[in-house]
């Protein structure tokens, strides 16, 4: 049933993904949400990745696309000349379809990679760059994985949700009318307003009132 | 209310689901009580409540300004309001002025679970003292390394008496009060303890949440951890699957501990789309002795060559899994003993089932919970209902579907504390505004304009 959120961001060179707040604020049992998602990610239709851009977030995508976007990123590296790219092969053949969960640690990533070919740690350091996966802050021996050309996304993710929130908070009452605030554009963000707007409202921040004329737009106090 | 007693009395209705009924009536009816109020001396933030085991009397309260007070909540000590309010005094307040007072704020203060005659506290000065509640003197000290934030008692224990506490350093301590020293410490956090809490099925296991976002479950006859629970191992669902054991779970000898080998499968099969490899990887560990759970971040073998060869009981340490992107902040047993609830300063509140160790998917709809100190959460007695601080309010979660029932504001600054009583159905609550707050069925008071001067505490 959560197929049906395809965003249509017609973007630079990043397929699709949905973030888990949308979900949330899309179907209202939340609980239903969570577990379709696991039981969608056991059957490896989706992936999940942890985001670093603040408390909680999650971004979902579908398999095929993450695929799509790993082939796009050897791609791009081809172009600069970097070598051992066998390594991202090994990775998708191995990593991926077995590793579920967003991370991953050293041990595990050397021993499936190995199952390819010897592995070396400049090859990590390949696919670091690469952007599949990242190293974790708290656990050095731990990572994460990780969407390939996603920053600009984050960045414009961040910037649009804190703009949003400041465009709303500097109104009198806080609130706005829900069809102005989809005319509105966000100046630094590349992502479209509704995507903001579902993220926000799943995620709490913004809740939205029925009123005779319309929905209206709040920030939620607590 | 007529009809139903009537049912119960011609036998249509059976006593117990009578008396469930109306108790859940009652608790559907919880507001900010207008018949009772608790006259609070503290001077500083409200950090523990417990009412006591035994009769359900006396609320125990702990608060920052390193005083404790004791309150009888169903006894008033005086009525006002023309006999309508009752307000309840402290019936002994332990403040700066006493001789064997706490320097800093108390975290933590609870009863003794067997009766009322001991209290234990403990407090951010390092020190845990046990109370005599008749002569209130401290009768005993316990140094610990740390600031100590959470303290617990098993109210099953008949064999020991151990005091379980939580401290900033990273072992947690058992103190015994029968002897007055250490019994020992368990170790294999990798930092400090908020919570403890003791399992209501077994008089020897304890749980414990840490700061590094890990909720370790621990026997304590033995040593290190015998689960370590992994927020993404998941079941969709109540119960865990019911598959076939494998042929590598061993059986351990105490009987609790036998709820380990079902997880031991289960926790194998319910990941599962994981693959074979992983599989025996996971048998190869559970060869070693512990049994206990999960998968991929263990790998013993290839650390073998690394790290000297640890104690089998220690294997648990190398386990980094965390129930929590954060800090665990609270942890709550349901009262049957089945189900774990854990809150955490990434504002996540988890139900965990304790059998499987996994996370049933159960969302809370929480915006944010406060993340720095410590907060009590507590259960309705038949477990349809959680009480969660969550900053100013109070939320009544359902267990099962997560929805917010019912958000009790009143508070002017954050909740730390809440306690649910079964008895009367009431629930306490405590926070940084230094106020008590008392929430009970709604009474209506049109109707007993002429027989309330009539009252007195012996009419019922």
């Amino acid at each position: 049933m959560m197929r049906a959120q395809f965003p249509h961001i017609d973007k630079v060179s990043i397929r699709p993904f949905v973030l888990r707040s949308q979900l949330y604020s899309s179907v209202v049992d939340r609980t239903q949400v969570d577990r379709e998602l696991e039981s969608l990610r056991r059957t490896k239709v989706l992936r999940i990745f942890k985001l670093n851009t603040g408390q909680d977030d999650h971004a979902i995508m579908f398999l095929d696309d993450y695929l799509n976007q790993i082939e796009r990123a050897v791609k791009r590296m081809e172009e600069k000349n970097v070598h051992d790219l066998e390594v991202f092969e090994w990775f998708k053949i191995h990593v991926i379809d077995t590793r579920l969960e967003p991370n991953i640690s050293h041990q595990d990533l050397c021993s499936l990679l190995s199952l390819g070919g010897k592995v070396k740690d400049n090859q990590i350091s390949v696919l670091i760059n690469g952007g599949v996966i990242i190293r974790q802050l708290i656990d050095p021996s731990m990572y994460w994985f990780a969407i390939p050309n996603v920053g600009s996304m984050l960045k414009g993710l961040s910037q649009g949700r804190k703009e949003l929130l400041s465009l709303l908070s500097r109104r009198r009452y806080k609130e706005m009318l829900l069809a102005s605030l989809e005319k509105k554009r966000l100046r630094l963000s590349p992502l479209d307003m509704r995507f903001h707007l579902r993220d926000l409202i799943g995620s709490g921040h913004l809740k939205t009132i029925k009123t005779p004329t319309g929905l209206v737009v709040r920030i939620s106090k607590e | 209310m007529w009809k139903e007693i009537e049912k119960r009395e011609s036998g249509r209705v059976r006593p117990r689901s009578f008396a469930n009924r109306v108790k859940s009536s009652r608790v559907a009816s919880l507001q900010l009580s207008n018949h009772k109020d608790i006259v609070s001396p503290h001077k500083g933030s409200v950090n523990s409540l417990q009412v006591d085991l035994t009769e359900g009397r006396y609320l125990l309260s702990g608060a920052s300004d390193a005083s404790a007070a004791v309150y009888d909540v169903q006894q008033p000590q005086k009525l006002e309001g023309g006999g309508l309010i009752a307000k309840h005094k402290p019936i002994f307040v332990i403040d700066k002025q006493h001789e064997h007072r706490h320097k800093y704020a108390i975290s933590s203060a609870i009863w003794y679970p067997i009766d009322t005659g001991l209290f234990v506290t403990g407090s951010y000065d390092h020190y845990i003292k046990v109370w005599d509640t008749n002569s209130t003197q401290a009768v005993m000290n316990f140094k610990m390394p740390g600031k100590v934030y959470s303290t617990s008692m098993s109210s099953l224990a008949t064999s020991h008496m151990l005091i379980a506490a939580g401290t900033e350093d990273v072992q947690v301590r058992l103190c015994d009060i029968a002897s007055g020293a250490f019994a020992h410490t368990l170790s294999g956090h990798r930092d400090g303890v908020m919570t403890v809490q003791w399992s209501n099925s077994s008089e020897y296991v304890l749980v414990t949440g840490g700061c590094d976002g890990a909720i370790r479950f621990w026997d304590i006859r033995r040593a290190g951890c015998f689960r370590v629970l992994d927020q993404s191992h998941s079941q969709l669902g109540r119960r865990p699957p019911l598959l076939e054991r494998s042929a590598m779970t061993k059986v351990f000898v105490s009987c609790v501990v036998t709820c380990i080998c079902i997880l031991g499968s289960t926790s194998r099969s319910s990941s599962g789309g994981q693959n074979m490899s992983k599989a025996t990887a996971v048998s190869r560990k559970s060869s070693h002795g512990n049994g206990a759970k999960h998968s991929g971040s263990n790998r013993i073998s290839a650390k073998g060559s690394i790290k000297h060869r640890l104690h089998p009981g220690m294997l648990s340490s190398q386990d980094r899994a965390t129930a929590h992107y954060g800090a665990v902040t609270g942890l709550k047993i349901s009262e049957d003993g089945m189900y774990l609830f854990s809150a955490g300063s990434d504002s996540r509140l988890r139900l965990w089932d304790i059998e499987s160790g996994c996370n049933t998917l159960v969302n809370f709809e929480t915006v944010r919970l406060q993340t720095n100190k410590p907060i009590q959460l507590s259960v309705s007695e038949d477990s349809a209902l959680v009480f969660v601080p969550c900053m100013t309010v109070v939320k009544a979660f359902d267990f099962w579907s997560g929805k917010t029932y019912f958000t009790f504001r009143g508070h002017y600054e954050y909740v730390n504390c809440c306690c649910y009583s079964a008895l009367d159905q009431e629930l306490y609550t405590g926070g940084n505004d230094r106020q008590i707050l008392v929430w009970s069925p709604f009474i209506s008071y049109e109707a007993d304009e002429g027989t309330t001067r009539n009252e007195d505490s012996w009419s019922d």
